[in-house]
């Protein structure tokens, strides 16, 4: 009845381990339009956002007192698009997982992979693989297109070594290189932040098993976690807010060389970008936990 | 092949002979026990059973039995309370290839309707390293090339039973799991897939069919597993399965029916004689042969003479709502 062009028999060694299933996670991932109009959406906004609010602030600078001009930041400017890719890639992240149990199709897919954690695995990578690649192209691009229209706008570059503060009196715009103080880093864990909050939605995608409530589980912490801490009591929010998720994101982007309205309020770059990857791995974890353990 | 499995099928008389020839065959799936509760609803209660290679073998009950619980917890998907389900002696995740080994049709709209048909396969496909030159064979196969690349939230019901079946034999696997795959086919489709089922287990493969059509099952099952709530009622062969739970019942009409049944009773058979709802007598525990000669030693003309077959259906109606009424009370679902 059927004649096999090839044969793949069931005694064939090896097994269907993580490095099929990546492959397998990978045409899912790039055969549904939702990934490409997520894609599509983070570069639009984070090089146009950054173009907009550039030629924005490019405008203000002449009009600056000094302690503002102090908190110039052209590397923020640019990034400003992060505030809409988070949800873009929270909404990417969430659907990954929640997209399989909406259609019932997880069952197909633990049917042919029934190692568990070695599907998860494949899932995570793929996203935090796409999410990183597409975000870090789009932040050093976003970063380049602001330091453009600055200097489009009669900014000058700083010197190599200076800060913003040597600038503050001078009516040319501050521009900064890609190799200024901490311009790198926070372009680089611009990427790395978006990274992680796809992991995790991914993660509320395990846990909850559902898009909706996923979704609103990671919008809640983005967005609705800081307006709860910020009608607490001072003595109680003010210790807590810097591990807020949203902002070990601004820890991880803003250029702390400077002395800003931010300093002692955020963690270092670094330490926020720690912490939020250990934000990551307990959410991983519990959906990784609760998939194993429960009927799928 | 097909006639070796037919005398097999033949002396298979009680469940030990069945087992005696499931254990010559390589793969067959074994349930010991299973028994499966979503909170205080026993889904799945003490079900042992075996299927054996070679044959479809049909799983029968009504709606809400235990059916689908009980493929999932053969798939791995879902884990028993208690007992244990094996595929060629190992459990579902025990399998390096489990695609290759088992193919399963559980919910047929079990697809992320912005994919293609071929890039779902596909990415079923990698996951165990099977080539892409199958998965137009299987789409083929299935007569869905020409909308291969079509998005699956597009298809009809019965296009998206047809691709779960293609998934399912995708990895040429020994094993085949099918939870109701008529549900929704126009008859064109039940036709297919009826021969489908008979062709794939001609070919020597297990095919492990679940319906609540008790008359697609006696088309197309050699074996019967059959449950109510949860709970083993059957296990043996569609030929079995009716004469055992069944008595020869005659239709006999006469111009004189109240001397004849009169005289049938006398003639003292063992059996009962009744009016049937149609007219007529129904006789059961005499023969055709035996009635005729009592009429004709009374002087009693006949009209009809005929031998009644209960329906595969008759039967299992008749089982189920034994199987009802013994568990209607929360007080008797214990382990019995």
């Amino acid at each position: 009845m059927t004649v096999l062009e090839t044969s793949f028999p069931s005694t064939d060694p090896g097994r269907a381990g993580l490095r099929l299933s990546l492959l397998s996670e990978w045409t899912k991932v790039r055969s549904v339009r939702s990934t490409w109009i997520s894609l599509i959406v983070i570069v639009v906004a984070g090089v146009g956002l950054s173009a907009l609010v550039s030629n924005v602030e490019a405008g203000r600078w002449a009009s600056l007192g000094v302690v503002d001009r102090a908190q110039f930041d052209p590397v923020r400017f640019s990034q400003t698009g992060e505030f809409i890719s988070q949800f873009v890639v929270g909404v990417l992240g969430a659907l990954v997982v929640t997209s399989e149990y909406g259609t019932g199709s997880i069952r197909t897919t633990l049917a042919t992979v029934p190692r568990r954690t070695t599907v998860l695995a494949a899932k995570g990578m793929v996203l935090a693989a796409v999410v990183f690649v597409v975000t870090e192209v789009t932040a050093f691009a976003s970063f380049f297109v602001g330091q453009a229209v600055l200097s489009a706008h009669g900014g000058r570059t700083l010197p190599a070594g200076s800060t913003i503060v040597t600038q503050v009196t001078s009516s040319a715009i501050p521009v900064f290189g890609i190799t200024h103080a901490g311009a790198a880093r926070a372009v680089f864990l611009c990427g790395v932040y978006l990274s992680l909050l796809s992991l995790v939605a991914f993660g509320f995608g395990f846990v909850l098993r559902h898009t909706a409530g996923a979704i609103s589980s990671f919008v809640g912490v983005l967005l609705v976690l800081p307006l709860i801490v910020q009608v607490l009591p001072s003595g109680i929010a003010d210790p807590i807010e810097k591990y807020l998720p949203s902002n070990l994101g601004l820890a991880m982007i803003v250029v702390t060389t400077r002395k800003t309205d931010f300093a002692g309020v955020l963690m270092t770059p670094w330490m926020a970008a720690a912490t939020l990857l250990g934000y990551t791995a307990v959410v991983v974890a519990l959906g990784a936990w609760l998939l194993a353990r429960r009927d799928a | 092949m097909a006639a070796d499995l037919a005398a097999t099928v033949g002396a298979g008389g009680s469940a030990g002979t069945v087992s005696t020839h499931a254990a010559c065959r390589s793969r067959v799936i074994q349930a010991v026990g299973l028994s499966k509760h979503y909170g205080r609803t026993t889904a799945v209660d003490d079900l042992s059973f075996e299927v054996r290679s070679g044959l479809v073998t049909g799983f029968l009950g009504p709606n809400g039995s235990g059916k689908s619980t009980t493929m999932r917890m053969i798939m791995g998907l879902d884990r028993p309370d208690a007992g244990s389900v094996t595929v060629d002696g190992r459990p579902f995740h025990a399998l390096p290839w489990p695609l290759r080994e088992v193919g399963a049709l559980l919910e047929a709209r079990a697809v992320h309707p912005g994919r293609s048909a071929r890039n779902h396969l596909v990415s079923l496909a990698q996951t165990n390293a099977i080539p892409k030159a199958r998965v137009d064979e299987v789409l083929d196969q299935v007569g869905l090339t020409s909308v291969a690349h079509k998005r699956v939230g597009k298809f009809s019901l019965g296009m998206n039973q047809r691709l779960g079946i293609a998934s399912a034999l995708l990895g040429d696997p020994e094993v085949l799991l099918f939870d109701e795959p008529i549900n929704g086919l126009d008859p064109e489709g039940i036709l297919w897939v009826r021969n489908l089922l008979k062709a794939l287990a001609a070919e020597g493969r297990t095919i492990f069919v679940s319906s609540h059509l008790m008359s697609e099952m006696a088309l197309t099952a050699t074996d019967l597993v059959v449950i109510g709530r949860g709970r083993l009622l059957a296990d043996t062969t569609v030929a079995e399965f009716i004469s055992s739970n069944t008595e020869a019942t005659v239709l006999v009409r006469s111009p004189e029916e109240g001397r004849l049944a009169d005289a049938l009773t006398r003639a003292g058979r063992g059996g009962s004689v009744r009016r049937g709802e149609a007219g007529g007598l129904l006789v059961t525990g005499a023969s055709p042969a035996e009635i005729g000669d009592v009429a004709h030693t009374e002087g009693i003309a006949l009209h009809e003479l005929s031998p009644q077959h209960a329906s595969l259906e008759e039967v299992f109606m008749e089982l189920t709502s034994e199987a009802v009424d013994y568990h209607g009370s929360p007080s008797a679902g214990s382990v019995g």
